[in-house]
């Protein structure tokens, strides 16, 4: 891999570029204000993925903002240019690089930086009252002044023909869950097209992080998903580990891999469930949700926290799993695994659940690789990606899995590679518990250094999370939080075309996305 | 007249005990306990003691439509021989009775719309799809019980059945049947037509319409449609199964009747949670299928009946 990675950035056209290793084995590359959008673009071009986008305000070390995008081609390239506070301007990416669409919005409204010949520069992450002149994220915003509400109106896409009408729904919606606005242009019951809108559940994570030692952060990190605690916070801990050099025991290594495992474990048949209870199909969702229930129940007794938070620590972990608990761990876990195989037979083999997913909510992979989807919604569309083997991290290049991926892009597919999922999951598990080393289950943690950066990448139940820090003084001085619901959002909006309205909520729960993952 | 009355106001008493059984079986095969099968009662209960929020843009529509739902159902129950069949040609025939439901779609569908909430367009859009391809189905198997008994009086149609034994199981009684059980779950909003149990407004057909009524309101929509459930389920258990039902006034036969009337009810209901639970919701351009299918076995009874019954 590495030799196409120097004959790729040989042929890059920036020549501007000034490159570095980093010791973590990523490539690190400066350009100015005005090759940005081109050396990204080129890097995306020759396959690249685009991880994240973002930016930082160092205006008060070097008089600039930065701009950051990290580009996946099997090593991690990160792209870097200044951007001057008087122009606070860049050349837009989404013309080119469409899953740079939301990232450049969002670099708009928290950094009030303009990306140029953005094909929709409307307000994406702050609320509809939000005064103009006012971003969150600059280091001259401070978050302990309430902000004045201006009324202003956020415009939706209009489609406009005969017969079409709009169907608002949201954001408040039957049943406990989380916000969010959907905008239907439908024909009768097809849908023409979907606006989601989102950012009802904007907290401010990123700026509270800024204020928040490194320490508590982990506790943060728990709570930016509730239903993805261990991923965020391995992913959060992981970064830190970088910032400051700290090694983490072998020990410790492996019981977060069990952690992460048990979350995807019951994320994956909470939703495996809920996609059988959207097509009225009562009798395996309410044995799927018992399912959950016992995973739940497993995983307090293993960690003490149902949602197995207080686990991960910076330098390691805060609990040990003894080898009689573990055995017995196991042994649940066998029981688990024939319910669960159980569950899968009654729906795969009904035929009334089969005709309501097959071919439903189709994403093909020509849409989803340039839309930067990822997760079980990118490999149920063909695309073979998976931060568990593409860039390992705690025990995983130990153990030995396989990574599903399907090509239907349908309801059926996500469902199909969620199952696929939970059956390497118990043997993960079972591996890793198994094959635990023993050791320390704590590194000692140095003072983090200032003004460095580091990233981590974890493989979380609904697809790669990023955690991305830029260390301050005993705080981060940037915090940027990429949970995958951002990146597969705008597959849904293309995955619900040509469905009819009555559908979309099985399609949505076949994408299982996070509303406050992905408003931060 | 007594005993006409009476078992009238038991189909409308039971009415909400009916749908918790359902409710109770399904709960039991998706291994939970579920509320108790008197928990509609309590809910309705609750419902009449709370206040009704009504939309600043309705109309007098909304007010009336619960009204008249109930009146229409409960009309509709008089018609019918429950335990005991008397003389019924003096209320009205079936045809009375097709159209008194039709006036509870109706108003439900208007009073939808009525407050101009998206959910409650869709529900009355997709309800009068769905009715407009069920109708004829419901028509058509009753009529061909008509055929057969030669009366559309209900009480006549239900005693010349009972009366006359197992010889009148005919091909056109279980096509018919067999056609009106489809109409039966379609005309009240059960899976695989709808999932009453659901709380995805985006698909929902009945209760979307519900969705703007609160308190009083609610509590008259939710009754009416249990009632209808109830007076389809009667239908089906007296029209096309009458066996059992008592023929003269006197107590034993009473008895009976009623204990006979109370196992088809409780089996009818049993189907309806076994399909329920062993079953996916049917896409919805997928319902016209099943309703082909419905008005086909009724169509088929009308000629079975002729090619069959005439000669």
């Amino acid at each position: 891999m590495s030799v196409d990675i120097e004959e790729i950035i040989r042929e890059a056209p920036s020549g501007l570029a000034i490159r570095k290793e980093r010791d973590d084995g990523t490539v690190h590359m400066t350009v100015d204000t005005e090759g940005f959008a081109d050396l990204v673009a080129y890097l995306h071009a020759r396959g690249g993925r685009l991880v994240s986008l973002h930016a930082a305000d160092r205006r008060a070390a070097d008089g600039a903002f930065t701009m950051h995008a990290l580009i996946d081609l099997g090593v991690i390239v990160e792209v870097e240019c200044a951007v001057r506070p008087d122009r606070a301007s860049f050349h837009s990416l989404a013309p080119r690089v469409n899953a740079a669409n939301w990232y450049e919005r969002e670099v708009q409204d928290m950094f009030g930086l303009v990306p140029d010949g953005h094909p929709d520069p409307r307000p994406l992450v702050l609320y509809d009252d939000w005064p103009e002149g006012i971003y969150p994220l600059r280091k001259d915003f401070d978050p302990s002044v309430p902000v004045p509400r201006v009324p202003r109106e956020y415009r939706f896409r209009r489609v406009e023909g005969e017969g079409v009408h709009e169907i608002p729904v949201g954001p408040v919606h039957a049943g406990v869950i989380e916000p969010g606005h959907f905008r239907f242009s439908a024909a009768g019951e097809p849908i023409i097209a979907l606006e989601v809108r989102l950012g009802y559940v904007h907290r401010g994570v990123e700026k509270l992080s800024e204020s928040i030692p490194y320490r508590k952060g982990v506790f943060l990190a728990e709570r930016i998903s509730g239903d993805a605690s261990a991923a965020h916070s391995t992913a959060y801990c992981q970064a830190v580990e970088r910032l400051c050099g700290a090694e983490v025991p072998e020990r410790a290594e492996y019981i977060r891999t069990v952690v992460l495992e048990m979350e995807r474990l019951y994320n994956h048949i909470g939703d495996i469930a809920g996609i059988a209870l959207d097509t009225a199909f009562a009798v395996p969702a309410a044995d799927g949700l018992a399912l959950k229930e016992r995973v739940l129940e497993l995983n307090e007794r293993l960690t003490g926290s149902r949602l197995l938070r207080s686990v991960n620590d910076i330098g390691g972990v805060t609990m040990d799993v003894s080898r009689e608990e573990a055995m017995k761990v196991i042994s649940r876990l066998v029981g688990l695994r024939q319910q669960f195989e159980k569950l899968a037979a009654t729906m795969f083999s009904s035929t009334s659940m089969l005709d309501r997913v097959e071919g439903t909510g189709r994403l093909d992979r020509e849409k989803a690789r340039p839309l930067g989807c990822v997760g079980p919604v990118a490999r149920a569309s063909g695309i073979d990606m998976d931060a568990r083997r593409d860039h390992p991290y705690a025990a995983y290049r130990n153990l030995s899995f396989r990574v599903p991926v399907r090509d239907g892009g349908d309801v059926d597919a996500r469902t199909r590679v969620r199952v696929d999922e939970v059956r390497e999951s118990f043997a993960i598990i079972e591996q890793a518990l198994d094959g635990m080393p023993g050791g320390p289950l704590a590194a000692e943690v140095k003072e983090v250094p200032a003004g460095r950066t580091a990233f981590s990448l974890v493989e979380a139940p609904r697809g790669e999370v990023m955690h991305w820090i830029i260390s301050g003084d005993g705080t981060p001085f940037r915090h940027k939080i990429r949970d995958p619901s951002f990146c597969n959002w705008l597959g849904m909006e293309f995955a619900v075309r040509g469905n009819i309205v009555p559908d979309f909520p099985l399609i949505n729960k076949s994408f299982g996305l996070s509303y406050a993952g992905n408003d931060l | 007249m007594i005993v006409e009355l009476l078992q009238t106001l038991l189909l409308l008493s039971l009415a909400p005990m009916v749908t918790g059984a359902i409710r109770s079986l399904k709960a039991r095969m998706q291994g939970r306990k579920g509320p108790s099968v008197l928990q509609p009662y309590r809910d309705m209960a609750k419902l009449f003691h709370k206040s009704s929020v009504v939309s600043k843009d309705s109309s007098w529509v909304s007010t009336v439509a619960p009204y008249a739902c109930v009146a229409a159902v409960v009309i509709a129950a008089f018609l019918l021989p429950v335990v005991y069949v008397g003389t019924f040609g003096l209320l009205g025939d079936l045809l009375l009775l097709i159209y008194l439901l039709a006036v509870v779609r109706f108003f439900t569908a208007l009073a939808a719309l009525d407050a101009g909430s998206t959910f409650g367009g869709m529900g009355s859009s997709r309800e009068m799809f769905i009715s407009s391809i069920v109708e004829p189905t419901m028509l058509l198997s009753i009529f061909a019980m008509a055929l057969v008994t030669g009366t559309t009086a209900l009480g006549g149609i239900a005693l010349q059945v009972a009366s006359t034994g197992l010889e009148k199981v005919e091909p056109s009684l279980l096509l018919a049947a067999a056609a009106f059980f489809i109409a039966t779950i379609a005309e009240n909003a059960r899976v695989p037509v709808d999932n009453p149990s659901t709380h995805l407004e985006l698909t929902m057909v009945h209760e979307a319409m519900l969705l703007e009524y609160s308190g009083k309101g609610l509590a008259l929509m939710e009754y009416a449609s249990m009632a209808k459930l109830m007076v389809f389920l009667t239908l089906m258990a007296n029209i096309f199964f009458p066996w059992g039902i008592a023929t003269s006034a006197d107590p034993i036969a009473l008895a009976a009747g009623l204990m006979a009337y109370l196992l088809k009810i409780f089996a009818l209901a049993l189907a309806i949670a076994v399909i329920e639970s062993s079953m996916a919701k049917m896409r919805l351009f997928r319902l016209p299928n099943l309703f082909a299918v419905a008005f086909t076995l009724s169509l088929l009874a009308v000629v079975a009946f002729y090619i069959l019954g005439v000669a």
